[in-house]
């Protein structure tokens, strides 16, 4: 089982979810679920002791009780914001190894510490000269979010300024503290100073790329990315508002400020960690699927189970099929592969062979996993519904061509039905008329004699009439010679020299016969009017239950079932008797067209 | 000149026997399937055998091929096919390559009796008598580039037309309203062109209907 998508939006795809990596596994659902219960023990228990690693280095390093006592609340929410984002992104890279996400989260967490110092009496400088480093780390976070990796040059620029200003604005703070020589210092304070108009900057780029993301982003992407991103902005916001507040003390609105920022920064981890335990949900549902599969008694509700497990009511599922070389429905009919904006293409594939493809949300190629996942749990049943769709396909096709059959014989047994009132018919009524002259002539045998004659033409007439119409009904050779005769009949009269080759085929079921004698028929009668050829030929072989019926030519080639309504009709003839018509005709290089007749 | 008759249609089978009969013919027998004919032909050869295609059992091809076995155990007796349809792949197969005491008529052609009389006759001095249908066919089937029948004249295809029907010169004088020599003359010019070397005369009279029917 493997699955390739194609969105077309451009929405970040999780890295590597590699066709290769899946390929030929069916996933068991069971067992994935095992491992992830075992992990999530070991997950908590990393996630608490880097909790309490960085509890211990903070409180050993800074804040006596006092301290924290003297700051109680804004003390508490910047070490619950620092705690968040650490022990969350413990666990977010432990579920998500390849998702950069979680150490941003862990290195956010580790970066708080300078900032949780600050409380302080005496600021030390190694804490004033590293704490401004999370704001960077924060926009990196928040620009990258949620794959964990920068998508455009504008979020690496600004991510990149983020980190300068936030290392180079730190060190000045931290400068401005030591005795320095004149000119050094006057930069250090120049850098301080204007260290609000740079937060405010960027802050305001931060702001203006999430809106952008926000907006570019499909309904049910936006419903997966709101929490966080809610909290990013209100938490670029704050910041913003914070920086500028403590630039202009004694301020009023320092301390919301401070403690608004602090409650956004502890809302973002949370509410990653809420999204990933919706698709921990998700990927339940998967389990359910397997479940529901199992028992669902109606074999054509794949699509709507497939659609729950995934939360896409809109989902189409296309079943392979390799007849018609394109994806079809469960009722047999084409699936549109180019859905428009918003709709995005998941291709399932059983090894190399084609099995499915589902056409779904956009806002599902952000959780590849889980749409993997369903596929190969319900990889069986898809096999089982391509079947069964390619079935349709089948019988959709040759209701059709049996419908054009059954007009095509009423056409004919019309045609047939006048041919007969209008000659055999009239011509027997004038015989009739005739001969009752000849008898009232009576005596006068001078009179008789022309009339008789006339009549007689009359009759003659009418055979000939009647020759022509049971040939029309059925070829006559056929029932006299059999197929390989009748083939030999019509190459001699064919004005283009024909040599056969016929394999002795056996008995043939009749159906069989008369639908290869009206091929060759049709296909020779093409080869003299279409194709200026100088030879063809005919060949008959039977092999494996199969009738093979080929007739080829050596002249102009081109030949396109699409056009010609005769070669149409031939088709329709190989499809009424479960066979297929194939054409090779490359222009200038002569016509080959073969039949294949199931006569098992 | 005595004559078995092969048909399995009671109806066709008692009025050709009427018809021949009346035309001064002795009908040795009257069977209606090959087996007969064969056994019949076998222990009383007749001048001619007129049999019909489709006989029992199958009603396929039977009396083809018992005309095709009468033709090689019986060169002697003349073999006429009788048919609701003419086939050129039959014909060719009667023929065998040779046009010697053999006939393949549309069993219309016994509507005019004094022609089907003559056509009997032919068949069973030697003689052919093939269906115009037939000669038609054969005739319109495709022909090689550089075909020597290509050189004839209008005139010429004609007789020889008429020549493969197995008609006599008197007979095509008669059909195209010209002059016997003249047919003879237009007979000289089709061998020369066909390069029949002169030998006898009826000899090449056959290879020249063989060319022409493609047989």
């Amino acid at each position: 089982m493997a699955t390739h998508s194609t969105g077309t939006t451009a929405s970040p795809r999780s890295p590597r979810t590699s066709a290769s990596r899946s390929r030929g596994t069916t996933a068991s659902p069971r067992s994935s679920r095992t491992s992830a219960s075992r992990s999530t023990g070991t997950t908590a228990s990393l996630a608490v002791a880097a909790g309490g690693a960085w509890l211990l280095v903070v409180t050993v390093l800074g804040a006596g009780q006092e301290v924290i006592w003297r700051n109680g609340l804004i003390w508490a929410l910047g070490a619950l914001a620092g705690l968040s984002f650490l022990m969350i992104g413990v666990v977010i890279a432990r579920e998500h190894p390849r998702n950069q996400v979680g150490p941003l989260m862990v290195l956010l967490g580790v970066a708080w510490i300078p900032q949780q110092m600050l409380f302080l009496p005496e600021d030390p400088l190694w804490a004033l000269a590293l704490c401004g480093v999370w704001a960077g780390v924060a926009c990196h976070l928040f620009l990258a979010f949620p794959t964990g990796r920068l998508g455009s040059l504008p979020h690496r620029v600004v991510t990149g300024l983020a980190y300068a200003t936030a290392l180079v604005l730190s060190a000045a703070q931290a400068l401005v503290c030591l005795p320095l020589p004149a000119p050094l210092r006057h930069i250090a304070v120049t850098l301080d100073a204007s260290s609000w108009q740079a937060a405010v900057l960027i802050s305001g780029a931060l702001l203006v790329l999430t809106v952008k993301r926000w907006r570019r982003a499909s309904v049910a992407q936006r419903r997966a990315i709101a929490p966080v991103t809610g909290a990013s902005i209100v938490a670029t916001v704050a910041f913003a508002g914070d920086r500028v507040a403590d630039f202009f003390p004694p301020n009023p609105l320092q301390l919301p400020a401070a403690l608004v920022m602090l409650a956004a920064f502890v809302a973002v981890p949370l509410a990653y960690l809420a999204g990933l335990m919706r698709s921990r949900m998700d990927h339940g549902r998967v389990a359910e699927l397997v479940v529901h599969l199992s028992r669902r008694e109606r074999p054509d509700t794949l699509r709507d189970e497939l659609a729950v497990t995934l939360r896409d009511p809109g989902l189409t599922v296309g079943y392979w099929t390799a007849e018609q070389d394109r994806y079809v429905d469960a009722d047999g009919r084409p699936v549109d592969l180019d859905p428009g904006p918003g709709r995005a293409v998941t291709r399932v594939d059983q090894g190399e062979a084609p099995l499915a493809v589902l056409v779904h949300d956009a806002a599902l190629l952000e959780q590849p996993l889980l749409v993997e996942a369903a596929c190969a749990a319900a990889a069986l049943a898809l096999e089982n519904e391509r079947l069964t769709a390619d079935l349709r396909a089948r019988l959709r096709q040759l209701a059709a061509s049996r419908r054009r059959m059954l007009q095509w014989g009423e056409a004919e047994r019309r045609r047939i039905e006048r041919d007969l009132h209008d000659g055999v018919q009239q011509r027997l009524l004038s015989v009739a008329m005739t001969l009752g002259l000849a008898e009232a002539a009576g005596a006068g045998p001078g009179r008789a004699v022309p009339l008789i004659g006339e009549a007689k033409a009359a009759v003659l007439a009418a055979l000939d009439d009647l020759r022509a119409v049971s040939h029309g009904i059925h070829p006559p050779v056929l029932t006299e010679r059999g197929l390989a005769g009748a083939v030999k009949e019509l190459a001699a009269v064919s004005p283009v020299t024909v040599t056969c080759d016929l394999a002795p085929t056996g008995p043939l079921p009749q159906s069989v016969e008369t639908a290869a004698y009206y091929i060759v028929n049709e296909a020779l009668a093409n080869v003299t009017r279409h194709a200026a050829a100088s030879k063809a030929w005919v060949r008959l072989a039977r092999h494996d239950g199969h009738l093979l019926v080929e007739v080829g030519d050596d002249g102009a080639g081109g030949a396109d079932p699409a056009r010609g309504s005769g070669l149409a009709g031939l088709a329709d003839r190989a499809e009424a008797n479960g066979g297929r018509l194939t054409i090779d005709s490359p222009s200038g290089e002569g016509t080959v067209l073969r039949v294949v007749l199931p006569c098992a | 000149m005595r004559v078995t008759i092969c048909e399995d249609s009671t109806l066709f089978r008692e009025g050709l026997a009427r018809l021949l009969a009346e035309s001064g013919f002795a009908v040795a027998a009257c069977v209606d399937n090959a087996d007969e004919l064969l056994a019949h032909v076998g222990q009383d050869p007749p001048e001619v055998a007129v049999l019909d295609i489709r006989l029992p059992p199958t009603h396929t091809d039977e009396g083809l091929r018992a005309a095709v076995t009468l033709r090689e155990r019986h060169p002697e007796v003349g073999v006429l096919v009788l048919s609701q349809y003419v086939r050129v792949s039959y014909a060719v197969e009667l023929l065998g390559g040779r046009t010697e005491g053999v006939g393949y008529l549309l069993k219309d052609r016994v509507s005019d009796l004094a022609e089907f009389a003559a056509a009997i006759r032919r068949v069973g001095s030697g003689g052919s008598a093939l269906d115009p249908v037939v000669v038609e066919q054969l005739v319109g089937r495709h022909r090689q580039p550089g075909d020597p029948l290509g050189r004839l004249t209008e005139r010429e295809r004609a007789v020889l037309r008429l020549m493969a029907e197995g008609r006599t010169n008197m007979a095509i004088a008669e059909r195209l309203a010209i002059a016997e020599r003249t047919v003879e003359k237009h007979c000289t010019s089709i061998f020369a062109k066909l390069d029949l070397e002169a030998s006898a005369h009826d000899h090449r009279r056959v290879l020249a209907v063989l060319r022409y029917l493609n047989a």
